[in-house]
């Protein structure tokens, strides 16, 4: 729930995702869950049990308003509340807050909180607690990466212990889901240095799951929290078991060792369809993911800077083969920044089929031709070659790099290859602009702002648009709107802006992938929604005679 | 008569014909490469990946549907080209420093010898990960590093021969007639430690071949869309449980060859041994 964009390491295993894109899979899935409707009828929940997940890494802190690795967050999103949140259909809905006003144009939005919420160990919540957390936010000896939205806020006043009055300088359309940051118990962690908190070992939070163990490099261990105040969690324990390398994850869940893990397109197509252990144990559920991979080009570099090379280059590259060869069909072709399917997505932009003829006439304009007979375009005695940069361990990435050497190599174009290290590719050559072009992927957050990603001030080293597109008309769309809260206004601006990146081609917008996961059969409950599929996890339950694990009271 | 002697021990070895068999036969198609294989091997056919081995492909095709068949037979040059090279860097600067240390010993050969202890001490295939991490992961510093880390046996061999050499009459005889150093060592000592220096060239390809493989395995090695072995076998990993040939013959080309190399280099120990 953090508005903040982040690299994906991972693509392909992202969780939070849409609902479903259509195919036999989820007609199996709309069967099935017509099946637990019924049967919800019947049965009522029941305590118990245990889920158990995965983690590639271990969590570095359980206070994710100053994490950035997904570990942490997706245990303590677990332990805390935020004010608002999206419900499964994507509305934000309150959260620690029961309602609330949103007045002046949207300069200020007045937070009503819900009484009677006790933190975990029993002290009660107020509004000195968001009082709290928002001046921690802005404080400049706070480590965190989510300040930038609570550095607009000009006043937060206190009107009463349940009453907060927030109001900003100019309307800010993101302003109401910022506050789904966790908020941090005053009474805790007041006056310490909270980067070395006890609490980021052992978290006091409101949410449904409270702290029980956490053996570092291992599992951590939450239990349900009694007296949570949107009503218990069903399922007793959530554990999560860090298991460093996704092929020892495939065989544990093969294994029955955990209860969800995300599947690459490969295992999904080849391996577990002839699996009948894992059939029995086992739903599916794909879903198109929150994220797009796509091809950025060096506008600080020639020949990057000139439009018609972008579109050629998006020209000659075959997407279908992409979503085809290698994620077997489990994705569908990207045109723009949004997921297709929601409110803020234009399908009515300007596509580039394959077509390496246009694509040379294209470059032929831009004044690239083959004027030596090398096979290679040259302009002005300079061939038209270029390095290709990508991130190690991922080998989806590495596939499209080999695919596009390929396909580019045919109008002229040559292209070396390059894999690096994470760490060292974001940290010394994304971070640095020194790359040509790359292959990367980006999450899509739900709210549709442009700002960090395309906006011309972003340009430059450690910000996110560090391909450095420029545009000014592009610029006044995403500050307008920031401004416009009305969704069905809003998204204007949002469609303007994909025409305009579809005709600049300032990346090669590639395909955005299927989230697939696999969950135990004996959850009930499970079902897709557009939020993904965890959205009501506290609400999941297993009949008495399913259940696995068994504690002690 | 020696000759006759070595000759016969020749015709009796069958470890040495075997490997210098297998050698050869690695040599002829590393260098025939594009007449023996059938597909180009970095050509992606999305229509026929992950196909099993068929009178088409004969090691079937890959994720990105390159024939197996034609990388593995391409991959060949690369073992060899990064065999010869690294083995050649080391066996440079091993029997360079080997001929310094044995020959004039003192406080030379107390350096020299200190400096390969030093570099002993760190664990080879870890050493090489740590300077690939440095530089960029390519063909050329793949070779180069590997002969940078690989040095250290060959000087020790050499200097042990060396101190047995030099203390022959024929050494003494050429000192005593003001042969100037730089002949002594080349015309009469180097000839002499020849067999040695060949036997650990021939194993050290072989440690080469393995080491590139792991390396490029690893992604630190060779670097797409060109084949070597290795990085079929990454490829295979990932799909082992459904295709299997994409393990099973980048594997098996990497087990013959290393083999090959294996028992030609102890097929010559044993001819060139007097003791044996």
């Amino acid at each position: 729930m953090i508005r903040v964009r982040f690299l994906l390491l991972a693509a392909l295993l992202v969780f939070v995702g849409c609902s479903d894109g259509g195919s036999n899979t989820s007609a199996e899935k709309e069967v099935k869950s017509v099946k637990k409707t019924a049967e919800k009828t019947k049965d009522t929940p029941v305590n118990g049990d245990a889920f158990v997940s995965s983690s590639l890494g271990d969590a570095t802190g359980l206070i994710y308003n100053i994490t950035s690795d997904s570990a942490s967050h997706d245990v303590a999103a677990k332990i805390y509340n935020g004010l608002v949140e999206y419900d499964k259909d994507l509305k934000i809905i309150g959260d620690l807050a029961e309602s609330w006003d949103i007045t002046e144009e949207g300069k200020v939005i007045v937070f009503h909180l819900k009484k009677d919420v006790k933190w975990h160990d029993g002290h009660p919540f107020t509004s000195a607690d968001v009082e709290f957390t928002y001046k921690f936010m802005i404080d400049d000896k706070t480590p965190t990466s989510y300040d930038a939205d609570f550095r607009l806020v000009k006043s937060f006043e206190v009107i009463d212990e349940y009453t907060v009055k927030i109001t900003y300088d100019e309307p800010f359309a993101p302003a109401l889901i910022s506050w789904s940051m966790a908020v941090l118990p005053k009474h805790l962690l007041e006056g310490n240095d909270v980067t070395k908190s006890p609490l980021l070992r052992e978290p006091v939070g409101t949410g449904p799951y409270k702290f029980k163990e956490w053996k570092a490099g291992e599992s951590i261990t939450l239990v349900a929290n009694d007296d949570y105040f949107k009503g218990r969690p069903y399922i007793d324990r959530l554990i999560t078991r860090v298991i460093p390398d996704t092929a020892t994850t495939f065989l544990e869940l093969l294994n029955g060792a955990i209860d969800m893990a995300g599947l690459t397109p490969l295992q999904w197509t080849r391996q577990i369809d002839t699996n009948q252990q894992f059939q029995n144990q086992y739903d599916k559920y794909k879903y198109l993911s929150f994220g797009y991979t796509y091809v950025g080009y060096n506008h600080t570099k020639k020949p990057f800077n000139d439009k018609r090379v972008r579109q050629a280059l998006t020209y000659a590259t075959p997407k279908k083969d992409i979503v085809k060869g290698i994620l077997f069909d489990l994705g569908v072709p990207a045109h723009g920044p949004f997921k297709p399917g929601t409110l803020w997505y234009n399908d009515d932009v300007k596509k580039y089929d394959y077509n390496p003829e246009k694509a040379k006439e294209l470059l032929a304009e831009a004044g690239w031709t083959d004027s030596n007979g090398d096979g290679i375009l040259d302009k002005n005695g300079k061939n038209f070659e270029f390095e290709l940069m990508t991130n190690q361990g991922n080998t989806v990435r590495t596939k499209i790099c080999e695919t596009l050497q390929q396909s580019w190599e045919k109008i002229g174009v040559k292209v070396d290859i390059r894999v690096l290290e994470w760490a060292t590719f974001i940290n010394e050559y994304v971070d640095k602009q020194k790359f040509d072009a790359l292959v990367l992927g980006w999450n899509i957050t739900n709210d549709p702002d442009l700002y960090d990603v395309w906006h011309s001030s972003n340009c430059g080293g450690r910000k996110l648009n560090f391909i450095c597109y420029k545009n000014e008309e592009l610029d006044k769309l995403i500050v307008e709107g920031r401004k416009e809260f009305d969704p069905e206004k809003r998204k204007l601006f949002y469609h303007k802006a994909q025409e305009m990146l579809a005709e600049d081609q300032p990346y090669t917008f590639l395909y955005v992938p299927y989230s697939l996961v696999a969950v135990s059969n004996r959850f009930e409950n499970v079902y897709s929604a557009p939020a993904g599929i965890t959205h009501n996890q506290d609400k999941w339950w297993v009949k008495k005679e399913n259940q696995k694990y068994h504690f002690e009271p | 008569m020696v000759k006759s002697r070595i000759l016969s021990k020749v015709n009796g070895n069958i470890l040495f014909f075997s490997g210098l068999i297998i050698v050869l036969l690695f040599v002829f198609v590393a260098a025939f490469a594009p007449y023996i294989a059938t597909h180009d091997p970095t050509y992606i056919d999305f229509d026929s990946v992950f196909l099993p081995p068929s009178a088409v492909h004969y090691f079937g095709t890959d994720d990105l549907g390159r024939d197996v068949f034609s990388r593995v037979i391409y991959g060949s040059r690369i073992s060899l080209f990064v065999g010869f090279v690294a083995v050649g860097i080391s066996l440079a600067i091993g029997v360079l420093l080997g001929l310094v240390a044995g020959y004039f010993g003192g406080f030379a050969d107390t350096v020299i010898m200190r400096f390969v202890d030093v570099m002993l001490c760190f664990p080879a295939f870890f050493l090489i990960l740590a300077v690939i991490a440095f530089l960029n992961p390519s063909m050329f510093n793949v070779m180069a590093i590997i002969g940078l880390t690989g040095w250290m046996g060959v000087t020790r061999l050499v200097r042990a021969e060396v101190l047995s050499v030099k203390t022959r009459d024929y050494i003494v005889s050429a000192k005593v007639q003001g042969l100037p150093v730089w002949l002594i060592l080349s015309k009469h000592i180097l000839p002499n430690v020849f067999t040695p220096i060949f036997v650990t060239a021939t194993l050290g390809v072989a440690g080469a071949i393995l080491t590139e493989s792991s390396l490029s395995f690893l992604g630190l090695g060779v670097q797409p869309p060109t084949p070597s072995w290795g990085n079929i076998l990454t490829a295979g990993k990932d799909n082992i449980m459904f295709a299997w040939w994409l393990s099973f013959f980048p594997g098996i080309a990497i087990f013959i060859t290393v083999l090959g190399y294996n028992l030609l280099g102890e097929g010559v120990r044993d001819i060139l041994d007097p003791k044996s």
